[in-house]
């Protein structure tokens, strides 16, 4: 009996167990908001769904810790009104255009809508449709190793009613979000070399955070905004950074988790958004916004005082894809994000390991027009042959490879533009001088390149307007600036452009020269109008795609000024990377973000040092990020400049800054040769002012950016100074 | 082995910049949203280099924000005071953003202004307590100075302090709202004494208000707006104990800097649209932040050295502001700039260049000009277009007494006050040394002379030439050129024989006036630096030569015209012919002065003026008395013609304006139907 009463207690205790673990079983997501399921699963990563909200939830395995992607209860702190509480609670978040005046929130909270879901192995799809506007999309989400993919596919759209379309798209607006200071970490963003902002609690202080297109501004749209100008006349406020790579990040740094994004396809229409918390609502929160049809204003006469709103007429057609690249642990801070950004750019073919080797730049400018007469005449600062002179006195003095930029070469100088063929200007000594000049040094490593504005036109040099780019609204695009000589620009068709470097690529190879700078069409896109026709960025970014691609394979060296990423690829050279950001308010650190990813990657020079009033910061800057130094000399004093167009160019003569180009040669080339090829794999900076950084060859730089002597890893770094070496 | 010691005993590159000007210590940001500009020696803007770095941006000081402050002092010990109006009291924090107090809370309404002696005293300049309130460093009121009962005050003047400024003997300078008498001078002896008002401006006088002044009725012009001298916007004291003030559309005058009797010691500043305060710097220099978020700063003569900032185009980046109320600067050259808008203070600090720039202002000051031009080369080697530091560079090679460096400097930075200078010196060494040797000319070449003249009355030598010129000058192209000297000597005989007897050609005419042209070309771009009026390399020939023909067409056609409708008995032809000949005191004495502008100083320049208003004033007798004879008139005739051909000319000038107008209406109207159809068009 006692027995049977033993077994029983037995069984039953058993059965507890099952049941409990059952339990277990049927809900994976314990200790998760609820209504989440777990629908795909990686070896590191689990991504859970909660259907209504399109809320998806990626959880670290290892750690326990989870990156949100939409407002939960408890994090809720009940201060927001409806609009707000249907934007942070909804996965998606739409803005529509009715009618070309007003734009309406289509979230999935307070809009009437059906959402269906098919699941396939590693994710699933999203099918969302809103009958009161007569929109239809879907969502695709993906769990790929340590990467959760997420794409709005351009064929999933339906825009059923007329006059009702989609603006903007923004994909999992609050994805890793954190509320006020409440989770150590921070956001990336990519304002020049790479800046974060903090989750800290802001206070309130700033109304809005970091938004900006990726690539650029899209000319074709606005009109140059009207500046304030010092007395009527003078710009003084210099246009922030552009983007110039489709990313952005969130790590939480205690919590060892967080992301970084890329944003993979459609980003040529889209913006990086990254707000600190009081910019609106309380949450740190960064997301990639898509464009798909914009309003602009369409003036009805020349002095634009009466216009109408009008939309665009067709959407934007490309799918819209965010990669979160997930991060745990140790790498889940700016150092990782970059390091993870390499390590995706050379899988998908993005980027390709280049010939990083020390190079000093050294750039001319050959000549340039002034005033005279009836017309200009030559300013001559650099010919072939002063060129050979400098280039041969850094030789004797132990700079022996330089990459040099020859500025201004052609016929009617620098400001003549467009270039189509080799015909350079008879102030410099004409094109056999400059031929001989690059065959020449070009044997004694000095890599000469000419340089080539591709997209820019001269408004005097040039007859005919027919070329010019014309922006959606039909008028035509204008860079003008107040300088004395060429007050007006205008831009070339990307066709044209594309036509143009392609004749003066040509040109060169049948005269044996293989090295080319491109500038211009390396860092823009823009949408335009031509022949009652419209054409988007997409459209440029693929002209100038192809047109970088043909230059690449054409030539033996292809430099690029600011390249964007998609032009990355081409390039054997990354020219002008910022190493500063732009000083928005609402930053809290600047990082080298871009220098980190690139570095052994592609060789890196920076803007010149001429025109840097902080030389010895920007001196260990160049240290630390690992880019070259770049000067832009003349052989004549840059006093001469001063009727030309060039006349901003305060500092350049050969005499001033002979010394401080073999000074810096000799000293960086010292820490080039030491971390040539090698990848940084450490970036970190100390309370005593000194920064390290760590290669994966085992060699660490320290720069120390104090006024006073520092002690790091038992070495002592001299106050404003660097040093490296191997590891002890 | 090796390995192993490279691995042990790091590979460790040196660095080359080991010493160098203050740095800032933590990796700070070297870009900047704005461009900085100076301004050259011929009053040009130029781009340079970033002179101050955006630092950082103060948002509160400890958990205490802003609101709507209106003024800023920063101690010479870095503690920060702040206006803070809207909350009605003083807050007292360090640039780390520490709070380290709070004055006046529950005693101040609208603090306005502050201002903190080296003793720790602060003056509150409030405005709806209609009272300056001092404090002492605790923050206890030691007193207030209420509205002065002195009768010259003005009783019905109001007194609402704005701000305020005090000078090491505790002599308030105080801004009052409305007051445009100046700035209100307080004694703090017998619990505030008015001593006077002080560094007045002057109302602006322009030509219309004088013309209405003469035409309008009492009525009238007390409808119009009343033409008061503006009151001062700011102020600030510097070491010196001078004051200086800015003030809001004043041009040129809207710095100024005053010493004790009111006096203005800068001539003439760079202009600031929208002054909102001026800061006394460290280096005799001053600084004046616009409203709008420019900020200049000027050296001790009122030249401009670097403006730069802006205004925040909505991007919220460090270094912008959108409306900027105060101003002040440590004792490290750091600028504080006050945003009342944004209730932030921006802190911008001096790049190396500037403090390169600082020093060797601060080295040439103390009289140490040799140390300073090193500083200064360092500056031109970074820029060698900014003439300021050539100017110094300049100046200091004059005090060393390099007077040949001193002049290269001098007129590579256009300065002409240092140039002539320079040159007085070098003139005086040639002087010296060869005036000997020029006395030995002169008179060998007296004698020479001489000589030749008795063996050419001996012996005629010259007598072959002297027939060939006669020859020459019978033919009628000489006669009439030489007319000319006859014409300018007896005008009104001379004028008479080219209207009745045909004595000047047209071909002379023609060479008159080509020579003109080519002398008024040469002497244009080739006269001693000191009187020229172009930019050095600047040429355009053919701009001058179409101004001349066309200005020579012009008044031949006018007067022409005229002269016909006034019974004139002159033709084209004759007038043409007056106005070339009269053109020859021009032909004439120019080379006189091109000749000396080589060769004289700024304080002999007077010589070249006075050669030239004989030359002119001997073109314009010429030209009334060749009109005159021309068109046989008599003196009332010919002053009444020359009146109508100035109307003439200037209903000409305005036709050409209309015309003009029109024009660009009808383009106008054209593109707006082009750019209408185009998008009907689609």
């Amino acid at each position: 009996m006692r027995a049977k009463g033993r077994y029983l207690l037995c069984a039953v205790l058993a059965a507890v167990l099952l049941l409990a673990a059952f339990a277990c079983a049927e809900s994976p997501d314990a200790g998760l908001p609820d209504g989440y399921t777990l629908r795909a699963e990686s070896e590191e990563w689990e991504m859970y769904l909660s259907e209504p909200t399109l809320s998806v939830l990626l959880r670290n395995k290892a750690a326990g810790t989870v990156l949100e992607s939409t407002l939960s209860d408890e994090k809720d702190d009940g201060k927001n009104k409806k609009a707000w509480k249907g934007y942070l609670r909804s996965g998606v978040v739409l803005s529509v255009i009715r009618d070309a005046n007003n734009t309406y929130q289509a979230d999935l909270i307070n809009n009437e809508h059906t959402i269906e879901y098919t699941y396939f192995e590693n994710g699933f799809r999203a099918d969302i449709y809103y009958a009161e506007y007569g929109i239809g999309f879907a969502v695709e989400a993906r769990l790929e190793g340590n990467d959760f993919i997420a794409t709005v596919p351009d064929d999933s759209i339906r825009e059923e009613t007329d006059g009702v379309y989609i603006a903007t798209v923004s994909l999992f607006p609050m994805m890793g979000y954190t509320h006020l200071g409440d989770t150590a970490g921070y956001m990336l963003i990519p304002d020049g070399n790479g800046a974060l902002i903090s989750l800290t609690d802001k206070e309130g202080r700033f109304a809005t955070g970091f938004s900006q297109m990726i690539y650029g501004p899209d000319s074709g749209f606005s009109e140059s905004a009207a500046n304030t100008l010092l007395w009527d006349r003078y710009e003084t406020v210099v246009k922030p950074n552009r983007v110039t790579a489709p990313v952005f990040g969130m790590a939480h740094t205690e919590e060892g988790i967080g992301y970084l994004a890329v944003a993979e396809e459609g980003e040529d229409r889209c913006t990086v958004e990254a707000h600190p918390n009081g910019a609106m609502v309380d949450y740190n929160r960064c997301f990639a916004k898509f464009l798909t049809r914009d309003i602009y204003q369409q003036p009805l006469n020349q002095s634009s005082s009466g216009s109408v709103k009008t939309v665009e007429k067709d959407r934007t057609r490309h799918n819209m894809t965010v990669r979160y690249c997930l991060l745990s642990g140790d790498n889940a801070n700016y150092t990782g994000m970059a390091v993870r950004y390499r390590e995706y750019l050379l899988s998908t073919g993005r980027a390709e390991k280049r010939d990083t080797s020390w190079r000093t730049r050294v750039d001319f400018l050959g000549s340039d027009r002034e005033k005279f007469l009836m017309g200009t005449r030559a300013v001559t600062m650099t010919t072939a042959e002063q060129a050979r002179a400098i280039l041969d006195e850094l030789h004797a003095r132990g700079a022996e490879s330089t990459l040099t930029v020859y500025k201004g070469w052609q016929k009617g100088g620098v400001n003549a533009l467009p270039t189509d063929s080799l015909n350079a200007d008879g102030a410099i000594g004409g094109t056999k001088a400059l031929k001989s000049l690059i065959a020449d040094e070009g044997e004694k490593g000095h890599l000469i390149l000419l340089y080539d504005d591709a997209l820019r036109m001269n408004a005097a040099t040039t007859a005919f307007t027919y070329d010019a780019v014309k922006m959606v609204n039909k008028r035509t695009l204008k860079e003008e600036n107040t300088k004395q000589v060429y007050p007006l620009f205008y831009r070339l068709i990307p066709k044209k452009s594309a036509e143009k470097l392609e004749n003066l690529v040509a040109d060169m190879k049948k005269n044996g020269l293989g090295g080319i700078a491109v500038a211009g069409i390396s860092d823009t896109l823009m949408s335009w109008s031509l022949k009652g026709g419209y054409y988007t960025r997409g459209d440029c970014a693929r002209v100038y795609g192809e047109a970088v691609k043909n230059t690449a394979e054409e030539t033996d060296y292809t430099a690029l000024e600011q390249p964007a990423a998609p032009l990355w690829r081409y390039a054997d050279a990354f020219l002008d990377l910022p190493l500063d950001t732009s000083d928005y308010m609402y930053e809290d650190e600047q990082v080298p973000f871009l220098s980190i990813a690139l570095k052994g990657v592609l060789p890196m020079w920076s803007g010149y040092v001429n025109f840097e009033a902080n030389k010895t910061e920007f001196y260990l800057r160049l240290a630390e990020t690992g880019v070259y130094p770049s000067f832009y000399v003349t052989a004549e004093d840059s006093s001469a400049l001063i009727y030309t167009n060039s006349a901003d160019l305060y500092s350049t003569g050969w005499e001033t800054w002979r010394e401080t180009v073999i000074e810096y040669d000799r000293e960086l080339k010292k820490l080039a040769a030491l971390t040539d090829g090698a990848f940084i794999t450490g970036h970190e900076r100390m309370d005593n002012g000194v920064t390290k950084v760590t290669y994966d060859n085992g060699v660490n730089v320290y720069v120390n950016y104090s006024e006073t002597d520092a002690e790091i890893d038992g070495i002592t770094v001299g106050a404003l100074s660097w040093k490296a070496g191997e590891a002890q | 082995m090796k390995r192993g010691i490279l691995t042990r005993i790091a590979l460790f590159a040196a660095c080359i910049v080991t010493a160098a000007g203050a740095l800032i210590s933590a990796p700070a940001r070297a870009d900047t949203p704005y461009k900085t500009y100076t301004v050259n020696g011929y009053g040009e803007i130029r781009e340079t280099q970033t002179a101050y770095l955006a630092h950082e941006t103060i948002l509160k000081f400890g958990d205490e924000a802003m609101n709507s402050p209106n003024d800023i002092c920063v101690t010479a010990d870095g503690r920060i005071y702040v206006a803070d109006t809207g909350s009605g009291r003083i807050l007292i924090g360090n640039a780390d953003s520490e709070l380290l107090g709070i004055v006046g809370e529950g005693v101040l309404k609208t603090p306005k202004g502050v201002d903190v002696t080296p003793d720790g005293h602060i003056y509150v300049a409030d405005r709806d307590l209609n009272a300056v309130v001092e404090f002492d460093e605790n923050g206890t009121e030691l007193h207030r100075y209420l509205k002065p009962e002195n009768p010259l005050y003005g009783e019905t003047m109001s007194y609402l302090p704005i701000k305020i400024t005090v000078n090491g003997a505790g002599l308030m300078y105080v801004v009052c709202e409305s007051n445009t008498n100046g700035i209100v001078e307080l004694s703090p002896l017998e619990g505030g004494t008015f001593l006077g008002y002080f560094g007045t401006n002057y109302a602006s006088r322009s030509l219309q208000t004088i013309i209405y002044r003469i035409i309008l009725t009492d009525a009238q012009r007390a409808k119009m707006v009343s033409n008061i001298p503006a009151t001062p916007d700011n102020l600030d004291i510097d070491s010196r104990g001078l004051i200086c003030t800015v003030t809001r559309g004043d041009g040129i005058n809207s710095l100024k800097r005053l010493n004790i009797a009111g006096a203005n010691l800068i001539k003439k500043a760079e202009p600031i649209d929208n002054p909102a305060a001026v800061a006394a710097g460290n280096h005799d220099n001053i600084y004046v932040a616009d409203q709008q978020g420019y900020i200049y700063e000027y050296d001790n003569d009122g030249d401009l050295i670097f403006v730069f900032g802006g205004r925040d185009d909505g991007t919220q980046r460090i270094g912008l502001s959108s409306m900027v109320s105060g101003l002040d600067v440590d004792a490290n050259d750091a600028l504080y700039v006050l945003d009342s808008n944004s209730a932030t203070i921006q802190v911008y600090e001096p790049t190396e260049f500037t403090d390169l720039l600082h020093s060797a202002l601060y080295l040439y000051s103390k009289g140490q000009y040799t140390e300073s031009r090193e500083p200064l080369g360092q500056v031109l080697r970074m820029n060698s277009l900014f003439d300021l530091a050539n100017k110094a560079m300049g100046r200091a090679y004059f005090q060393e007494e390099n007077y040949g460096e001193a002049l290269r400097y001098a007129r590579l930075s256009k300065d002409r006050t240092g140039y002539s200078d320079a040159y007085w010196e070098v003139r005086n060494a040639w002087l010296k040394k060869n005036l000997a040797t020029v006395i030995v000319i002169l008179i060998a070449l007296a004698v020479l002379l001489r000589v030749l003249k008795t063996l050419d009355k001996k012996h005629g030598i010259f007598a072959a030439p002297r027939r060939a010129l006669a020859k020459a000058g019978e033919t009628k192209y000489i006669s009439s050129l030489r007319y000319g000297f006859r014409y300018m000597r007896h005008p009104i005989d001379a004028s008479y024989g080219i209207a009745r007897e045909g004595r000047a050609s047209r071909s002379a005419s023609l060479t008159l006036l080509i020579l003109f042209i080519a002398e008024f070309l040469i002497n244009k771009y080739l006269c001693g630096f000191l009187q020229k009026t172009v930019q050095e390399g600047r040429y355009e020939f053919f701009t001058d030569i179409g101004a001349i023909l066309l200005i020579a067409a012009g008044v031949t056609l006018c007067t022409y015209l005229i002269c016909s409708i006034n019974d004139g008995e002159g033709n084209a032809k004759r007038i043409f012919t007056v106005i070339c000949f009269s053109l020859t005191p021009y032909i004439l004495l120019t080379p006189v002065s091109f000749a000396l502008s080589h060769v004289l100083t700024g304080n002999e320049q007077f010589l070249i003026t006075l050669t030239q208003v004989i030359t002119y004033g001997w073109m314009a007798v010429l030209l009334v008395t060749g009109i005159r004879e021309v068109n046989n008139y008599s003196a009332k005739e010919t002053a009444k013609v020359i009146l109508l051909t100035l109307f003439t000319a200037l209903i000409l000038a305005l036709l050409i304006f209309i015309v003009y107008v029109l024009w660009a209406q009808v383009v106008e109207f054209i593109s707006a139907v082009i750019g209408e159809v185009s998008y009907r068009a689609g």
